[in-house]
């Protein structure tokens, strides 16, 4: 196709993306991280069912957003630092014959002097082990300070092995002073254009089958096994839906990035499960500049100085990372805009590059495969014909990159390859909207 | 049938035939213009046969090096003799290298149709065409061969590995090493003239270079992959840990391609593991270990019993912050999941000559499956 029929094709392809974009299983991922925000939130804990991606229903316990649906994972908290949080918890927690309803409550690592409280009738509070746990119908409410910005979780600090693995987790961000939207920390340095969540937790479908049948008391965590592993609460290939998609009612948060060349993507990192989790991001090495809410600096003002770059970040149980990737496609060695010399350049573009045919002849299409995301042309932009049937997932020709867990067992559903933790990083032309 | 009409049909099917042997394209293909700096691989790729150190034979996918292979021997070259790990891979910075997969079958399965790919792990700014991930680009199928082409403009140690069905592949085996030398090379520096990055200092000279492939394999899997049944992928648990694709003690012996091959292909005299992990440096030596981790299950911690290590390199990039901060560390173990790497140090000066171990700290991998004793340990001997 021509450069000119290139671009016509560009066009046509994002009208129809406009018109169609309310159906499209893969819709535009958001600019900043889906949650809700404020200091004071109401949340409750309830049972219900999640999908898995090869089509299973699992009872989960998960937090409400006042009265809404169970999620999983909880409701993003997004605070601002300094604030005074409240969060009151209610236990909608049912009874499981012959189980009785379960006590709850929320405990937030990482932050200072939580205190708890009974709302309500205390007789339907009880002191816990971690902290005040709300007992069936009853309310609880903690209250905190978010003294120090960064990415963090909070989870059930009752029966925590199991109802943390029932789904009783989530993540908290606490935005910086004075620039809340464009950067992670204080400092200038954790700057960023876009921001993407990866809360990465595993289930042992068994536990879930076993408290679905009212036989808690059979649950044995010496034989833990995990055969599922979600990203934001949805396997490969859902989590790559948009947020709020009305097929996952109970999983309302998509993990797939999308970002324009030369801009700063903040990944924030959650570990939410029990086990290590190598997340390999395809396409180039990130600079990790926070852990566990603390920049890592040499000084009180320094700036990510201590700051490691890598092209796979380990992520422990209970554990966060920030860490910022950026892609331009520099010192590729052909141009990946597909531009002629004499074409004026795209912004953040290579000019060591400019107008460098691509060095190698790709085959024909009887000779290979073609991804769902090969959108028919080496460059970013570009869209070709694909044979009847192919292609179809890249209708805007993103250069794509898998983000994903590297111990490959975990891209699968239960069993099922593929699927897992894994998602796509859609890196667009910056004549693409992206929200 | 009328006898023309079978005539018309004999006469299409015979210019199907014809077209279809015709097709250029779904043919071995090398891509190699020349030019300066321009460096030609050719891998091929297929399935074969590895031997466990326990004796246990286990079927394997993997790649073979078939560089200057003509293109007519190639598919032959590489069918049943494909290596475990998959060849090494070595550049320099500045090199444009054009790597040629060729995809040469499954004798073994002929009922797969499967496409395969290299990935080359860590590449930094990276274009989906060459990233060997089959959903965003296209992978060669059986009897095809894809190029893909790196502009080396960062040193380190990275990993490749194919990307189709990743989590099946790779437990298969199809993993290797590769790593690219920096610029700085040859330009005496600290007393060095080698080095792992372009420090600047000679902070990261050596003298001797190993690359150090962590990997494991479940002889159940494999086995239900040369059986045609089920794939067991909720249940795989590797029970053999490796180095370079050997477990302990063939790790330690110092054969290449003379390593004894698996016992069916013992006629075939070529050996399927023939990279050796047996260290060897004179006292006073520095020597570099360039360890990565494909491991499709599993963490391991690496440790060197009485040699002081020291981490230098991370990701394929100096370990250093955003400003230049050094960041090295001396440690006495090393931790890598899947798909990370790591640049390691060891300074003999003044280490007593005698054999030391490397080994995981892991213990319950030191053994090949129900040999208690093996795994993931080779020998660092200092002359």
């Amino acid at each position: 196709m021509s450069r000119l029929g290139n671009r016509l094709a560009r066009t046509v392809m994002l009208s129809l993306c406009a018109l169609i974009s309310g159906v499209l299983p893969i819709g535009p991922a958001q600019a900043a991280i889906e949650g809700i925000t404020g200091s004071t939130f109401t949340l409750t804990a309830k049972a219900g069912y999640i999908s898995t991606g090869d089509g299973q229903s699992l009872l989960a316990y998960g937090y409400a957003n006042g009265g809404g649906e169970m999620q999983y994972p909880g409701p993003t908290l997004i605070v601002n630092q300094g604030d005074t949080i409240r969060i009151t918890l209610t236990n909608q927690l049912p009874a499981i014959a012959p189980d009785a309803a379960p006590n709850v409550s929320i405990v937030f690592p990482g932050q200072e002097d939580v205190s708890a409280n009974p709302v309500g009738n205390q007789a339907l509070t009880a002191q816990g082990n971690l902290t005040l746990e709300a007992m069936p119908n009853g309310s609880v409410r903690y209250e905190f300070v978010a003294s120090q910005p960064g990415t963090y979780l909070y989870h059930s600090g009752t029966d925590t092995a199991l109802q943390v693995e029932m789904g009783l987790t989530g993540a908290l961000i606490v935005r910086p002073n004075g620039n809340p939207l464009g950067r992670a920390y204080g400092h200038n340095d954790s700057q960023f254009d876009r921001e993407y969540l990866f809360f990465q937790t595993a289930m042992d479908l068994n536990i879930h089958r076993l408290v679905e049948l009212g036989a808690r008391s059979m649950v044995d965590f010496s034989t833990y096994r995990p055969t599922l592993w979600f990203f934001n609460g949805r396997n490969a290939p859902d989590d790559m839906s948009d947020d709020n998609v009305a097929w996952l009612p109970t999983q309302p948060y998509g993990s797939m990035a999308m970002m324009h060349p030369g801009e700063k993507v903040l990944l924030r990192l959650v570990g939410g499960g029990r086990n290590f989790t190598p997340f390999h991001h395809h396409g180039n090495n990130t600079w990790l500049i926070a852990k566990d809410g603390r920049l890592l600096q040499s000084g009180p003002n320094s700036g990510p100085d201590l700051a490691v770059s890598n092209f796979t970040i380990t992520i422990a149980a209970g554990e966060t990372y920030d860490a910022t990737f950026e892609w331009t496609g520099k010192g590729l060695g052909f141009d990946i805009y597909g531009h002629a010399p004499g074409d004026p350049m795209a912004p953040n573009e290579d000019a060591a590059d400019h107008g460098k045919p691509l060095p190698t002849e790709l085959p024909d299409f009887l000779s290979v495969t073609i991804g769902g995301f090969y959108s028919g042309s080496p460059f970013i932009g570009g869209v070709e014909a694909l044979p009847p049937g192919q292609g179809g997932l890249n209708p805007n020709g993103a250069v794509v990159f898998m983000w994903h867990s590297h111990t490959e067992r975990e891209l699968t559903n239960d069993d099922i390859f593929p699927g897992g933790a894994m998602s796509m990083m859609m890196i667009e032309h910056p004549d693409v909207p992206l929200p | 049938m009328t006898f023309a009409r079978r005539y018309l049909l004999t006469l299409l099917m015979a210019a199907g035939l014809g077209l279809s042997g015709m097709n250029a394209e779904a043919a071995v293909n090398v891509q190699c213009p020349g030019g300066p700096n321009v460096v030609c691989k050719h891998l091929g790729a297929a399935d074969g046969w590895v031997k466990m150190a326990d004796g246990r034979e286990l079927y394997m996918f993997s790649f073979r090096d078939v560089t200057s292979v003509p293109d007519s021997e190639v598919v032959d070259t590489t069918l049943q003799n494909v290596q475990f790990s998959a060849p090494k891979l070595e550049f320099k910075e500045g090199d444009k290298v054009y790597l040629t997969l060729t995809n040469a079958g499954l004798v073994n399965r002929p009922d797969l149709f499967d496409p395969h790919s290299v990935h080359f792990h860590g590449f930094p700014n990276a274009a989906s065409i060459y990233d060997g991930l089959p959903e965003s680009a296209i992978v060669p199928m059986p009897g095809s061969s894809y190029t893909y082409f790196y502009n080396l403009v960062e040193p380190g140690t990275f990993l490749y590995h194919c990307h189709v069905e990743a989590s099946e592949h790779m437990q298969m085996g199809m993993l290797g090493n590769l790593y690219v030398h920096p610029k700085q090379d040859g330009t005496p520096m600290g007393g060095f003239t080698k080095f792992a990055y372009n420090d600047g200092d000679g902070s990261t000279g050596f003298d001797k270079e190993y690359p150090l492939q962590l990997a494991s394999m479940d002889g159940d899997f494999h086995d239900a992959s040369r059986d045609v049944q089920p794939l067991p992928f909720a249940n795989m648990l590797d029970t053999y840990s490796m180095l370079n694709g050997r477990g302990y003690p063939d790790t330690a012996n110092p054969d290449g391609a003379n390593f004894p091959p698996p016992p069916s292909r013992a006629d075939q005299n070529t050996s399927s593991q023939p990279l050796s992990s047996l260290i060897t440096a004179q006292q006073g030596q520095t020597v570099l270990l360039r360890i990565s981790n494909l491991s499709t299950t599993t963490y391991y911690s690496l440790s060197a019993m009485g040699l002081p290590m020291k981490v230098v390199g991370t990701g394929a990039h100096i370990l250093r912050g955003p400003g230049g901060q050094n960041l090295y560390y001396d440690t006495n173990s090393v931790t890598l999941g899947g798909g990370e790497s790591a640049d390691v140090l060891i300074d003999t000066t003044g280490v007593p000559a005698g054999t030391y171990y490397l080994y995981t700290t892991n213990l319950n991998y030191l053994s090949n499956h129900n040999e208690d004793f093996g795994g993931m340990m080779t020998e660092i001997v200092i002359n």
